[in-house]
């Protein structure tokens, strides 16, 4: 497997198990699992445009943010959420937000969900 | 150095569908060094996904006025009253306006102080004319209270601002006396 290959499966994985948990109600979990999905995308995203991938969020949010603007607000806005899902109820409207946005990355990417 | 955002009162473009816009935590206390500048965006009933776009574009108003990384929560009157918001608290009691310059609470009707009970008993009498030195100056020098907007209520007993609450406590421990701190919002 190569880093696409690999960065694909991660993301749709993580995807899936979002919807697993977002159809159970556990939007703690959805929103996780969404974040790390919008993630994998981006990476894969830096990866098809740049060739190479971030090692870090830093790394990640220092490329996009000089390279990939519209790909860094979607990050930066929702990282938040990832980083406060330890200690805050998340709740439905904002697991569908951090979906759509997996989406929107997953079709910049080419990948159908 | 406290990042006072709030009283630069910055030009910045949003729509009719935030109420307010406020600086809030670390970097509203005097005596601290923050690592990030909290604000909140407070919005009319909208949708999520409007209030977090919203909330970027302000982000990135704001990030041109401070060095600082800035944190952005966004909130409707819903969302910042209830019980899984842990920031409601902190964004309420030491929340300051970036848009009127002034307290959040003040627009609710109320006024947030600090009050702190301290007793002098077992002190000598010389560092209870040092403590009160402290507070009140000496020889024409501004004390705690005069440089930072205190007021003495009674002996014994000291109402500030929110934001000094660090400088007061920091110094009263020094002087290894009995005190308590309680935050009020007066109507």
């Amino acid at each position: 497997m190569n880093k696409e290959d690999i960065l694909i499966k991660a993301a749709k994985e993580y995807f899936y198990s979002g919807n697993d948990e977002f159809n159970k109600g556990r939007y703690n979990s959805a929103v996780v699992l969404y974040f790390k999905a919008l993630v994998s995308f981006s990476d894969l995203y830096v990866l098809q445009k740049t060739g190479n991938t971030p090692s870090s969020h830093n790394d990640r949010f220092k490329i996009t943010e000089e390279n990939f603007p519209e790909v860094y607000n979607l990050l930066d806005k929702d990282f938040p959420f990832y980083q406060s899902s330890y200690v805050q109820i998340m709740n439905k409207e904002l697991a569908e937000v951090i979906k759509d946005d997996a989406k929107i990355m997953a079709e910049k990417t080419n990948n159908k969900l | 150095m406290m990042q006072k955002l709030w009283l630069k009162k910055p030009t910045i473009n949003y729509s009719k569908d935030v109420l307010d816009i406020l600086q809030f935590g670390s970097s509203m206390e005097e005596g601290k060094t923050p690592n990030d500048l909290d604000i909140a965006v407070i919005f009319n009933k909208i949708p999520l996904k409007e209030q977090l776009d919203q909330a970027q574009k302000i982000k990135k108003q704001l990030e041109k006025f401070v060095e600082l990384p800035v944190h952005i929560n966004s909130f409707d009157l819903y969302s910042l009253f209830d019980a899984s918001n842990f920031a409601k608290e902190s964004i309420l009691f030491s929340g300051k306006s970036i848009i009127y310059g002034d307290d959040f609470a003040k627009r609710l009707g109320f006024s947030p102080k600090i009050q702190i009970y301290y007793s002098l008993e077992n002190l000598k009498k010389k560092d209870k004319v040092r403590f009160n030195y402290m507070l009140s100056g000496k020889g024409g020098e501004y004390g705690l209270l005069r440089e930072h907007k205190g007021e003495l209520l009674k002996p014994g007993l000291i109402e500030i601002n929110p934001e000094s609450e660090n400088v007061f406590v920091n110094s009263i421990k020094e002087f290894k006396v009995d005190f308590r701190v309680k935050k009020v919002l007066l109507a």
